[in-house]
């Protein structure tokens, strides 16, 4: 199974012809006007196109065997396919709250709904990838269009500071990464990820002096990607200051790369040094729930208040990789089906909570906290939808959040990592402060001024709907979800 | 091995003498006859207007962008180049897309009027 | 033949002078010029990892061009993010740039 299976390709064909068509179209000379209406369709269409083809190659992969392309460059297994549907479905979402949001801020449609599909493609290369050349391009594919649509308003200067600030870390993070791959080849003469393994077998302690510093230099280019504390300096100003559809993407997509990334070298290239990068991770992981948490307690605008939410999530989604098998295999408490399932419930939750902010964003042209008092009288539909996503990114009973939440520490106390499950669980208790402060914002204070009625567009409703059902759904009736996850945590 | 390196050697020598050579010979020969206009400082032959330290227009950046873009992606063409004959069919088709993408992102650039000088 | 661990030296060197550049530079394309001595670093690194190591296989190669393509591409960006923020705030200096903090 190697070249000759050019359906295993499929979902990224269907993307790439999207894109081509997408920015094609913005060459037709024509009625602009129609054509912003139209721009939003195709990509959907394309987006289901790909959905429905990674839904076909996950029901026919069969667990071990997977099949690999483009040299062994990529591996089509239900890992990556788990994480393409989910990048596949935040872009998706993105797209619905991105139609009204854009319309009139920019005039460059094409382009926009174009890197969105781009950023989509880069994702689903980026978790299946086997190789470390093939984790360095499709890193930068992905960042390189997240840079360019976090500064997508050229007029807006928050917009532009915050892209260039992206930039500047994100770069300087990938070159760092670079290095550690350049030294992985020294050491091992390979940059397949399971070649690595094999060869640092055979011969594993006289490599320990390079292979730990090179670990490390990988881990600054992940741990950007995914936000945690010693590299999230870019969070807070990216988020703020990107449009808020792609502050939402921002939120989830690279994350999501990121910690699949993150598995899949660990894991399969340096299982046989575990205890160290488990020392590692699980002090990030620690010093990443203890500053966020605190930090976020200050915050004064919305999305900043997420962006600091969005890196403790790290935090925790974290613990569940540290504990991915101490313990042994086969307990209720898998860490990386934990993981999964949290990626999965923080998914529709985030995206929900933005889907809110942009509402609320397009009807005042506010994102201030305190600008959200009385939000239960003006649109009670917005209020009490930002409830569910509160209480799920607080780990309510009844939420996807807390089934998460539930599973990465389930597996910490299994694996007998009690710090992190308590740094975790009290952590947790301080993020529920200031996620119910912005309830109580919402619900009990006073609107200021002329508290006028929030009307919703068709596509945000249809956004709210759909994050909504599912982040309750993942909450009351987990097991096909968590059936879902355990099918696909098999990385083997 | 090392007497690869005197070649080098000789050549800096060459090189670093070449230049300083040329002033003292023109120095030798010439005719002197010095003038306060010759020592001025002077562009095209016209008096210069405003400072040197100019800003340039940020037009030459789109250019240079694009240049960039381009320019790497040539390296991707030599080592094609040179496996050409041991390759076949297969390489070809597949560099004639790359270049496909390549000439798309040109076409691109092009309608959205990168390359019209304003 | 001059031993495989100078050459990593010196790539040690570059990287270590590039990360200084980045830290310490105030102009955004300073910055970016530092960037670039970090990959050129990593640069050195497979080459000469490829020339002592592996010289019977292209692998080391083949990620040099991969990284220089990727590092134009990484360029373009951000010298464009670069002219859109002296577009509207008629400065590049990163320390001018602090509309948001926390």
């Amino acid at each position: 199974m190697t070249t000759r299976t050019p359906f295993l390709f499929l979902p990224q064909l269907i993307l790439l012809l999207t894109t081509l068509v997408v920015f094609g179209i913005e060459l037709v000379p024509g009625d602009e006007r129609r054509r912003k209406d139209w721009l939003p369709a195709i990509a959907l269409t394309g987006l289901g196109g790909a959905a429905m083809a990674i839904i076909f190659l996950w029901s026919r992969t069969t667990t071990p065997p997977a099949g690999s392309i483009l040299a062994g460059m990529i591996v089509v297994d239900r890992f990556a396919l788990f994480f393409q549907i989910l990048a596949v479905t935040t872009t998706a979402l993105v797209v619905l709250l991105s139609t009204d949001y854009m319309r009139d801020r920019t005039p460059d449609q094409g382009e926009f709904y174009g890197l969105l599909l781009i950023v989509c493609l880069a994702i689903t290369l980026v978790v299946a990838a086997a190789d470390l050349l093939m984790v360095y391009v499709g890193i930068e594919l992905l960042s390189l269009t997240s840079y360019v649509l976090t500064g997508y308003l050229r007029e807006d200067r928050k917009s532009t500071e915050a892209g260039i600030k992206y930039f500047l870390f994100g770069a300087t993070a990938s070159a760092a990464m670079l290095y550690g791959m350049s030294l992985f080849y020294g050491a091992t003469r390979t940059t397949n990820l399971a070649a690595i393994a094999t060869a640092l077998s055979e011969a594993e302690n006289s490599l320990r002096g390079l292979v730990i510093p090179a670990a490390v230099f990988l881990l600054a280019g992940f741990g950007f990607k995914i936000a945690a504390v010693p590299f999230h300096q870019w969070a807070p100003d990216a988020y703020e200051g990107a449009p808020t559809p792609i502050t939402a993407f921002l939120s989830v997509g690279p994350k999501t790369a990121g910690f699949a990334v993150l598995v899949r070298v660990f894991l399969i290239a340096l299982p046989n040094f575990y205890p160290d990068w488990m020392a590692l991770l699980s002090s990030i992981s620690i010093i990443t729930m203890i500053v966020s948490n605190l930090v976020a307690i200050f915050q004064t605008n919305v999305k900043r208040m997420m962006a600091y939410s969005s890196i403790s999530h790290a935090g925790y989604i974290l613990i569940g990789i540290v504990c991915w098998g101490r313990g042994g295999f086969g307990g209720s408490f898998e860490g990386i089906s934990g993981v999964l399932i949290y990626l999965l419930a923080y998914l529709f939750t985030n995206v929900g909570a933005f889907a809110v902010i942009t509402a609320f964003e397009e009807a005042t042209g506010s994102s201030r906290i305190e600008d959200y008092a009385g939000l239960v009288s003006r649109s009670p539909a917005l209020a009490w939808a930002m409830l569910v996503f509160l209480f799920s990114l607080a780990g309510i009973p009844g939420t996807g959040g807390f089934i998460g939440k539930l599973y990465v520490f389930g597996a910490a106390i299994q694996a007998r990592a009690y710090t992190l499950a308590v740094v975790g669980i009290i952590t947790s208790v301080i993020a529920a402060f200031y996620y119910l402060n912005l309830l109580r914002y919402v619900f009990f204070q006073p609107p200021t001024e002329n508290p006028k009625s929030i009307t919703l567009s068709a596509t945000a409703k249809i956004t709210l709907i759909v994050t909504c059902v599912l982040t309750l759904a993942i909450g009351l009736y987990a097991q096909p979800f968590l059936q879902l996850a355990q099918a696909s945590a098999n990385l083997w | 091995m090392l007497s690869d390196y005197v070649f080098i050697g000789l050549f800096a020598i060459v090189a670093a003498i070449f230049p300083f050579a040329g002033f003292a010979v023109s120095y030798l020969v010439r005719p002197k006859r010095p003038d306060p206009v010759k020592s001025d400082v002077y562009e095209c032959g016209m008096k210069p207007i405003g400072e040197a330290w100019v800003q340039f227009k940020v037009q030459y950046y789109l250019y240079a962008l694009i240049f960039v873009i381009f320019d790497v992606m040539s390296v991707f063409l030599f080592p094609w180049a040179v496996a050409y004959h041991t390759l076949g069919l297969y390489a070809l088709v597949e560099m004639c897309i790359f270049l496909g993408i390549l000439v798309g992102g040109l076409i691109y650039a092009w309608r959205k009027g990168a390359l019209r000088w304003v | 033949m001059i031993p495989l661990h100078w050459f990593l030296i010196v790539a040690a060197a570059l990287f270590c002078i590039g990360l200084y550049g980045v830290l310490s530079r105030r102009n955004a394309v300073g910055i970016l010029m530092g960037i670039e001595l970090m990959l050129n670093a990593v640069n050195v690194n497979l080459v000469a990892f490829w020339r002592y190591l592996d010289p019977l296989e292209s692998l080391g190669q083949v990620f040099v061009l991969f990284v220089l393509a990727v590092a134009a591409a990484e360029a373009a960006v951000g010298l464009a993010l670069i002219i859109a923020i002296y577009r509207n705030r008629d400065t590049i200096i990163v320390e001018d740039i602090d509309l948001m903090k926390w």
